[in-house]
């Protein structure tokens, strides 16, 4: 999952992308809109931390550009208005809240905040986005809990790597659809990652080697897919 | 009659009397005294008018028999009862007049009426006479007739005379008895439907809520409550602008001390997860930052507090601004050195003022600071004070650095410990103490920002 944390605090910003990738995200900061909006066009991001105080300007403004952008038809549209936006903020006045969240946020969170809770808020908004509302995924006789990263095949435990987990995680939440090895490179990797050449491929294996080789399907020249079940 | 409102707040402290009531006693004790008079007054004419009536009638009797020969018509021996008239009151007609007639030698001529028969004297005109064994009380007229051969008495009994008066004054009387509580009732009903703008009023400032912006409405356009209804309103707008400049204060604390307090947070946090020795030095390293950071916030706050209540214990006594601001600047010169900066004050020899001295240098160490603290490495500061020709003082702070935010993405520069906002609350409010003002003035060649304290005249403070 590929967070992009808009906050204009070294020492916050710092944290944040710390703990979420110790968590198993892949965070991008900005520290102000303008590199944010040039963030938001360039890549795709599975959710949004925003601050409202912002060097540059207020991130409610941000956030209403965003919102405002046209609806994504095809796979490149970006930036995407559905992009799930939490704000992180130190105003805590109940009209601030209600202004947040009436100008497009998805959720809301005052400073200081527990990490725990902040985790958990982000799954819920990346459940929502998915349109899940249990908050583990099952897929055939594989069942995925992102809270605890972990992964039951016919109830019993499967080890595997945080990237293992990541990619599962990506195809999962695209399941019928098929992700190109760029896409899923980029809901992997931040800028700052170094992305290894055939990385991808190497993570595919392994997940077909523990999970069956036929829950993951290539499309030769194209990428990768779990079919969708048929109801 | 309870007046809306009277019993607003019955638990709250004293009993509270209501005005209406207040009015309507007064205004029904002043009527009762004014209908007392009236009634008074009315007996009194009452009385006389019965009085000069007898009279009058006991003269035109007099007047009538006094050339008539009523002796050569009926023997003096024969008394004329007068038929008994009972659906008559006893004054009707006053039947108890009676006439007497003498010769000049005092011998009784002719008699009638049923008074005892007076004794004779020489003496005409109007008398209390008491006749009888009883000594009833009698009013006569007497009178002489030209040649004074004759006399002639007409007489009536007094307590028909007192009952006609009393008659007559129970008419004026009555109405008014019966008419007070008719007319109280008016009266109270008059008061109450004329104080009807004065419930509203209450109402309105009852109903206000000082936290959302609120005015007393202009329907209250009563002349009386012009001055009443501008100084609510005027109180009303200072009280909400105190609760604005409040509101804002606290969610620029909020936001200065949230932030450092949400960086340690996550980096402790970030240190359990397990991080590289190098990422943990740094955490660390931030961790230490944000809790001086959070310090220096928790001082601003305590500087406050205290500019706060020094106005309540403090009196003003003279201080001199240059002194202080020299005093500040060596402190700080250190800190721009490091910086690559300068520190300068261009300031007369002395300049005493009548103000805190430790708030004038709390708020001078604060523009001193942010000047540090928002401009990037190798600033020059200058701290500069005069007077005018009024004598009011002035004292900038000027920098030539630009801000770090209009600056931001700047690599080499470091983010500010706090923001303006607090550390120029703090000198605005010292200057709110001393009368005066504050606010980024024009700054001079070669400075770019200059933050602006002004003092009124020592005259304008005395008048003030």
């Amino acid at each position: 999952m590929r967070i992009l944390v808009v906050e204009d605090d070294a020492g916050i910003a710092n944290g944040l992308r710390t703990n979420l990738q110790q968590r198993g995200y892949a965070v991008d900061v900005c520290d102000g809109i303008a590199s944010a909006w040039g963030a938001l066009r360039a890549e795709r991001f599975d959710a949004v931390l925003l601050d409202l105080g912002l060097a540059d300007g207020e991130g409610g403004e941000l956030l209403l550009r965003l919102r405002a952008s046209p609806p994504a038809t095809g796979a490149p549209a970006l930036p995407d208005p559905a992009t799930p936006v939490l704000i992180v903020t130190a105003r805590d006045l109940v009209s601030q809240r209600i202004a947040g969240l009436d100008q497009g946020a998805d959720d809301y969170l005052v400073k200081p905040f527990d990490v725990d809770e902040l985790d958990a808020r982000l799954r819920a908004l990346l459940r929502r986005a998915a349109g899940r509302a249990s908050p583990t995924i099952r897929y055939r006789d594989i069942e995925v809990d992102p809270a605890a990263r972990t992964v039951l095949q016919a109830g019993k435990p499967v080890d595997m790597s945080p990237r293992e987990f990541s990619v599962l995680l990506v195809l999962l939440q695209a399941r019928g659809r098929v992700l190109s090895r760029q896409q899923i490179e980029e809901r992997l990797y931040s800028w700052q990652s170094a992305i290894e050449s055939n990385a991808v491929e190497v993570h595919i294996h392994h997940l077909r080697r523990k999970l069956g080789s036929g829950c993951i399907q290539t499309m030769r020249g194209v990428g990768y897919f779990m079919p969708q079940e048929a109801l | 009659m309870a007046a809306p409102g009277s019993a607003a707040h019955p638990s709250r402290g004293p009993v509270r009397h209501s005005l209406t009531r207040h009015l309507l006693l007064w205004s029904l004790g002043a009527l009762v005294l004014v209908w007392c008079s009236f009634v008074f007054v009315g007996y009194r004419a009452g009385v006389n008018e019965a009085d000069e009536l007898t009279d009058g009638h006991l003269a035109s009797v007099v007047a009538l028999l006094i050339n008539l020969r009523a002796f050569e018509a009926v023997d003096q021996a024969v008394t004329t009862q007068r038929p008994a008239m009972p659906w008559l009151k006893a004054h009707d007609y006053q039947q108890s007049i009676s006439v007497v007639q003498w010769n000049a030698a005092g011998h009784v001529l002719a008699h009638s009426g049923s008074a005892p028969l007076p004794a004779f004297n020489e003496a005409e005109g109007f008398a209390d006479l008491s006749l009888g064994p009883q000594a009833v009380a009698w009013r006569s007229f007497s009178h002489w007739d030209v040649s004074r051969t004759r006399k002639v008495m007409v007489l009536l009994e007094l307590r028909e005379r007192d009952e006609l008066a009393q008659d007559i004054a129970d008419q004026m009387v009555e109405p008014g008895l019966w008419l007070l509580p008719v007319v109280a009732l008016a009266l109270g009903l008059a008061l109450h439907r004329g104080l009807r703008p004065l419930y509203a009023l209450s109402a309105d400032v009852a109903a206000l809520d000082p936290a959302i912006a609120q005015r007393l409405a202009s329907r209250h356009a009563w002349s009386e409550f012009e001055s009443v209804v501008a100084s609510i309103n005027t109180l009303l707008e200072r009280q909400q602008a105190a609760l604005v400049r409040e509101r804002r204060l606290a969610n620029e604390v909020a936001h200065e001390l949230r932030t450092p307090l949400s960086s340690i947070a996550l980096q402790a946090s970030a240190l359990g997860g397990g991080l590289d020795p190098n990422a943990q030095a740094q955490a660390l390293a931030r961790i230490q930052q944000d809790a001086l950071r959070a310090g220096h916030v928790l001082n601003q706050l305590l500087a406050l507090a205290r500019a706060s209540r020094a106005e309540l214990h403090e009196a003003t006594a003279p201080v001199d601004l240059a002194a202080t601001a020299r005093a500040v600047c060596v402190d700080y010169a250190q800190a721009a050195w490091q910086r690559g900066g300068e520190i300068a004050v261009v300031a007369p020899e002395a300049l005493p003022m009548a103000g805190h001295g430790v708030l004038l240098d709390l708020a001078v160490r604060n523009l001193v600071e942010n000047a540090l603290r928002h401009t990037p490495h190798g600033t020059r500061i200058s701290v500069q004070i005069g007077q005018s020709d009024t004598g009011a003082v002035w004292l900038q702070v000027c920098d030539d650095g630009g801000r770090v935010q209009a600056a931001a993405g700047n690599a080499s520069m470091a983010r500010p410990a706090d923001s303006l906002q607090l550390g120029h609350e703090i000198v605005l409010r010292v200057a709110q103490m001393h009368n005066g003002t504050f606010g980024v003035a024009a700054a001079p060649a070669p400075f770019t920002t200059c933050y602006r304290l002004d003092f009124p005249p020592p005259s304008a403070v005395a008048a003030g």
